[in-house]
Order: structure tokens, then C-alpha cells, then sequence
């Protein structure tokens, strides 16, 4: 039988041929997107590039990141550090991670005067704005919930927060979200993609250059909903719009917001919508909320501790205030 | 030559087989290729599909959700939540979603509405490439 | 005593050459089901289906259970050392694994002698095909679009069942000659 020599030194030559060639020709990658209910909206997460690894499940791994980052740090879930903040006791231990972007917000909170308030737990509980029967509370009501909130009545010692009073019901609500989708942007990272984009509800940040052209992101218009009022280029980082029209509700005609002024305990009506763009969205989404609280001219003056962030800010009245000349520049007005 | 050989090693049967399956494939094709993949409307409750439609063709159709049932609606090559019973309805000013990728969902219900399809041309035809709000 | 080498068991021989040669086959063809894996591919299921060349050879020398025996074990064994076990493409192997083989064995025990490993080919790649494009349909992808890909698909299936079959052909050829046995004189089942 002449079945054996050549065609087995045929069949080895072939195998190796294939083998090489999978080996030295990755398969070219299809981008991947994908969509998710967290954090109460929908985040999207498209990795476009990354270094030969598998994109499905470097995008799988960064909504288990998000997924983790919001049990931790969400007031509703069982057994999370915010829910053992909750507690009136005056120290708690809390993960590292919490203790750090609970040091983060505690800075802001300072730099900002106040405008950013990482206790108004309390506040929000009170007008059940995320619940299911909002209301407007009483003057009486809001002035007791204030007197336990207050930034400077929390301090945090490695992984203790201590707080000087006992009632004070911490909420990382304007900054959690951020952190979430900077850890998401880590994860893509750490799984060898290089150009991809992370989108919690309309807070973005990108990861990478694109390399035919830049990002552009459209910037919802404040008072009609299926238009823009600018797009942006971006080359890279974290973009984050807080606008008085993504959480309401309305009671007697007048609307209510999700954006609290501390100093009242009703919502901020300076602005309509602040757009931040920063290099991470941890600060993005804090300076988001605290230059909307300020108003424009105060939000301007805060935005100058921060060099690398810049804010579009749509005023109360509709006028909009850029406050950096290349943010300007990386705009097109709709 | 060697359809020859191919040839001589097949039965009349087997012939006749070939021949018939080629021309179920042709016919297939002329049958199933007529009708573009055109976009399609896919409803997903935690993540799993519990619907779907072609986006041209009109109709109101009801989706249950742990609060209860959300009405879309799709016409005239969009879809847009009409009722839905979530407190703020959110979901409701979403909007209409019509491109490939585009969603739309009810969060307290635990429905995302997306459209399925052909990959659009580059987003150089679109305004942008993210939304901000 | 003399050694009764004439006196051997006809049934017996044969029975350990179908074990040896069933085994022989499925060790093939799974070589030959995790090998086609790595071929680069247009779609990610589009496999030439060459380890069904022993099935072909098994079902033509050994009947219908041979066929099931070889088809199903390559599946099992190829799934596991692909690593893919209990994935989607482990799923579509299946489907369109026992769709083929129904056909292919259902073919031979209608039509007979008037069947070859030509005409039995295609019909298994037809089947297997359809077969995967079903559970592609109905649980995995959930998508009536996916039914565009399949008269290329059906196609493809055609000209690769044709190849197998002139394969098999020549293996059983090869064989029969070879080893000079009838295997079907012995009541397997066709």
C-alpha cells in the first residue's frame, strides 16, 4: 500500500501551513456592541479595536465591572457599602474603592463650596425623585433633612468614614456613575482594546483615538427632545451633561429635577444643562453636577481649579457659555 | 477527465440527486435573496429577546414587564413607546429610534428596544457618533 | 492438534474487524473535525465536512448503526477537543450531525443498491445544512433573517457532499478490495 510516505509528509506540510497561518494572521476583528440596563439606564458599550484580543469578551467583562461597581455603591442594594453608610453609627468600614471615591467627592465638595454634596441621601429619600410617588415636600421638612446633611460632617481615615451625625445618609449618586464607567474603561484596557466608548445614559467616555477622524458627540438640546443643540469633537476622555430634563416630575404645573442645591434643598435652577468634558468621567460627573448647581458665572470660576476640564453650560434663561477657546473651537453649534 | 471519473462513479440516482438539490438551492435562492434583510425591531426583558418584527411593516404590539404591559408602536419605519407604566416615562419622551443600533427603553419595566440590521454607512452620513444628555 | 486457523469464526472476524475499523474511522474523523476548525472560513460554521467521509465509508461497510456510531462520536469527542462542548457551534454540530445522518441511512435503506456514496453525500450535506440552519433559526440566532445565507450555504453543501462522496467512493473501493470481505451478507441491519 503506497498510502503512508507522501501523503503524510503532504498532510504534516498543510498542518503547518494552517496552523501558521492562524497564527501570524488574526482574524480580522468585528467591532462589538452591546446594550444593558444599569444603574438605572442604558448603557452601551462598542469596542471597535483592541490588540488581537477577544472584544465580546473584554465587553461582557466591563458590564460585570459596572455591574459590581453598582452593587457596591448603590443605596438600594442589599448589603452594599452605602447601605452600611446608612446606618446610624458614627464609623463605618467601607471597601478601598468606596473610601477613595468618597475622598474624591469629599474634595470636590470643598473646592466647590459646597455645591457638590455627597449627603444628600436624606434629601433625595424626601422627595422620592427616583421613587415612585414624588412629591414637594414642606419647608419644615426640607430645613430637618439639611440640618443632618453637609459635607463637612463626613471624614474618611483610610477605609473609616466617620460621621458627625449619626443621621446623615451619605449618596454617591452624582459620582458612582462616573466611577463606574472609568472602572469599565480599566477593564476594556486591561483586555487589550484600544478604541472603544462607554455610554451610561449620555454619560460617555471614550477610550483611543479614532484614527480617520475624531469622536463626535451630539449634545442633547435641553428643551427639545429629539434635537441637538451642539456636537463635539473629542479626541479622547469623559463627556457628561446633567440637564433639569432627565429626571422630573410635576406638581402644580412647576417642574421638579433630580439636580438638588444643598444650600436650599430644592432643585438647582440656574441651569437648564451643563456638558463637562474632563479626561475621566469620575470628575466629569461630579463637576457636572456642581457647576449646574453654580450657575454659569460661579461654574466658571470653579472650572478654573480644574485646567483640564472644560463645560458648556446652557443657562437658565438659554444662553450658552463655553468655557475653554478649545472647547469652543471642537464645536458646532446645531 | 477527471469529471469523467466523478461522473463515472455515480448512479443514476445520485445524478438525478445532485441535480435536484442544485436546483432547490437555485430556487432558494431566487425565492429567499428577493427579499432584502431589511431592519428588524428586537425587544429584550434582562437580556433575553422576547420579541421581534420587521421595522416596514406597521403594528402595535403590547410587552410585559414586571410593572405591566408597555405598548410600541411601529410605523412608518420607526418605533417609539406609547404607554408604558413606569412612574416618570422616561421611556415615553425617548423618543422615536429608526437606524440600525439605536435604542430605546423602559428601565423600571426592564425593556430595551433596539433595532437590529444591516450596518449603516459610516457615521460620517450621521451627525454623530454619541449622544451626550 | 493442529491450529484450527481455517476454523475461524467468521462471524467473530468479522465482528472484531467492524470494532477495529469503527474505531480507525472515528479516530479519523475526528482528526479530520477538529483539523477543518482551523481553517480559515468565510461564516463560522462553513465546514467542508470531510470526517463525514468515514461516516460515508462506515455506513456503505458496516450499515446504518456503524454510520450513527462514527457521526455521533466524532461530534461528542471532536466537541470536547475543540473545547467547545455545550457552546452554540457544539449545538449546530449536532443538529446538523443527526439530521445528516438520518438522511444519509434513511437514503440507503429506501433506495438500495441504486444509491452510491455520491447521491448519500449530498443528501447528508443537504442535511446537515438544513439542520444547522434550523437550530441557527429557532434557538440560537432567533432571527428569520438568518434563512438570507442559506441557498449559498445549500449550495456549498452540494459541492462539498459531491467531493466526500468521490472520497468515500475510493476509501471503500480501497477497502473491499483490500481486505476481501462481505459486509453485508452478515443481516446488518441497512
Amino acid at each position: 500500500m503506497s498510502l503512508n510516505r507522501p501523503i503524510l509528509l503532504v498532510l504534516l506540510v498543510v498542518l503547518l501551513l494552517i496552523g501558521g497561518l492562524r497564527h501570524w494572521l488574526p482574524e480580522e476583528q468585528k467591532a462589538v456592541s452591546h446594550d444593558r440596563i444599569l444603574m438605572g439606564t442604558v448603557v452601551t458599550i462598542s469596542a471597535l479595536a483592541g490588540n488581537g484580543h477577544d472584544l465580546e469578551e473584554a465587553v461582557q467583562a466591563a458590564f460585570s465591572e459596572m455591574s459590581r461597581v453598582e452593587k457596591l455603591m448603590s443605596p438600594h442594594q442589599v448589603g452594599s457599602d452605602l447601605q452600611h453608610l446608612a446606618a446610624p453609627t458614627s464609623s463605618v468600614t467601607v471597601s478601598s474603592e468606596t473610601a477613595a471615591v468618597l475622598q474624591q467627592a469629599l474634595a470636590i465638595s470643598a473646592t466647590s463650596s459646597g455645591a457638590f454634596d455627597p449627603t444628600l441621601g436624606g434629601l433625595k429619600d424626601l422627595w422620592d425623585i427616583e421613587g415612585e410617588h414624588p412629591r414637594v415636600p414642606t419647608q419644615t421638612e426640607i430645613a430637618q433633612v439639611l440640618s443632618h446633611a453637609g459635607w463637612q460632617k463626613i471624614s474618611v481615615q483610610g477605609q473609616s468614614v466617620h460621621k458627625d451625625d449619626l443621621l446623615t445618609q451619605i449618596d454617591l449618586g452624582g459620582i458612582a456613575k462616573g466611577y463606574a464607567i472609568d472602572r469599565a474603561i480599566a477593564v476594556l484596557q486591561e483586555h487589550g482594546v484600544t478604541l472603544a466608548s462607554v455610554n451610561a445614559g449620555g454619560d460617555i467616555r471614550l477610550l483611543g483615538q479614532r484614527p480617520d477622524r475624531p469622536w463626535r458627540i451630539g449634545i442633547q438640546h435641553p428643551r427639545q427632545p429629539q434635537a441637538l443643540i451642539a456636537t463635539l469633537e473629542m479626541q479622547s476622555g469623559a463627556v457628561v451633561t446633567s440637564g433639569d430634563y432627565e429626571r422630573f416630575f410635576e406638581e402644580d404645573g412647576k417642574r421638579y429635577h433630580h439636580l438638588f442645591d444643598p444650600r436650599s434643598g430644592y432643585p438647582g435652577r440656574l441651569c437648564q444643562s451643563v456638558t463637562i468634558t474632563a479626561p475621566d468621567a469620575t470628575t466629569a460627573d461630579a463637576l457636572a453636577t456642581a457647576v449646574f448647581i453654580l450657575g454659569p458665572q460661579a461654574g466658571q470660576d470653579l472650572l478654573k481649579q480644574f485646567p483640564q476640564a472644560a463645560a458648556i453650560i446652557i443657562a437658565a434663561d438659554g444662553t450658552a457659555l463655553v468655557t475653554s477657546d478649545d472647547l469652543e473651537r471642537r464645536l458646532t453649534w446645531q | 477527465m477527471a469529471i469523467k471519473d466523478v461522473w463515472r462513479r455515480m448512479t443514476l440516482l445520485d445524478r438525478f440527486l445532485v441535480g435536484l438539490l442544485i436546483c432547490a438551492g437555485v430556487l432558494a435562492q431566487i425565492w429567499l435573496g428577493s427579499r432584502p434583510v431589511g431592519a428588524t425591531v428586537v425587544v429584550e426583558r434582562d437580556g433575553r429577546v422576547v420579541f421581534q418584527a420587521p421595522l416596514d411593516t406597521p403594528r402595535q404590539i403590547a410587552v410585559d414587564g414586571p410593572l405591566g404591559s408597555t405598548e410600541i408602536l411601529i410605523e412608518q419605519g420607526l418605533v417609539r413607546i406609547i404607554a408604558s407604566p413606569c412612574p416618570h416615562k422616561v421611556c415615553m419622551g425617548m423618543g422615536a429610534i429608526q437606524r440600525t443600533g439605536q435604542v430605546i427603553a423602559c428601565v423600571p419595566n426592564h425593556l430595551l428596544i433596539r433595532i437590529d440590521g444591516p450596518p449603516e454607512e459610516t457615521t460620517a452620513e450621521h451627525a454623530y457618533d454619541l449622544l451626550s444628555r | 492438534m493442529p491450529m484450527t486457523s481455517s476454523a475461524v469464526n467468521p462471524q467473530r472476524l468479522h465482528q472484531s474487524r467492524r470494532s477495529i475499523f469503527l474505531a480507525l474511522f472515528i479516530a479519523l474523523a475526528v482528526v479530520l473535525h477538529t483539523m477543518e476548525a482551523l481553517l480559515p472560513s468565510p461564516a463560522p460554521w462553513f465546514r467542508l465536512g470531510f470526517a463525514n467521509i468515514l461516516a460515508l465509508s462506515a455506513l456503505f461497510l458496516f450499515g446504518s448503526r456503524a454510520a450513527w456510531t462514527v457521526n455521533l462520536s466524532r461530534i461528542a469527542v471532536g466537541s470536547l477537543l475543540l473545547g467547545n462542548i455545550f457552546s452554540p457551534g457544539f449545538l449546530l454540530s449536532l443538529s446538523g450531525g443527526i439530521l445528516s445522518t438520518t438522511l444519509m441511512t434513511g437514503s440507503r435503506a429506501v433506495f438500495g443498491k441504486k444509491i452510491g456514496p455520491v447521491g448519500v453525500s449530498v443528501l447528508g450535506a443537504a442535511g446537515h445544512a438544513t439542520g444547522q440552519m434550523i437550530m441557527a433559526s429557532l434557538v440560537l440566532l432567533r432571527h428569520p433573517g438568518v434563512w438570507q445565507v442559506f441557498p449559498i450555504f445549500l449550495l456549498f453543501a452540494v459541492a462539498a457532499g459531491i467531493a466526500n462522496g468521490i472520497a468515500a467512493d475510493l476509501l471503500i473501493e480501497l477497502l473491499r478490495n483490500h481486505r476481501s470481505f462481505q459486509p453485508s451478507s452478515l443481516g446488518e441491519n441497512p
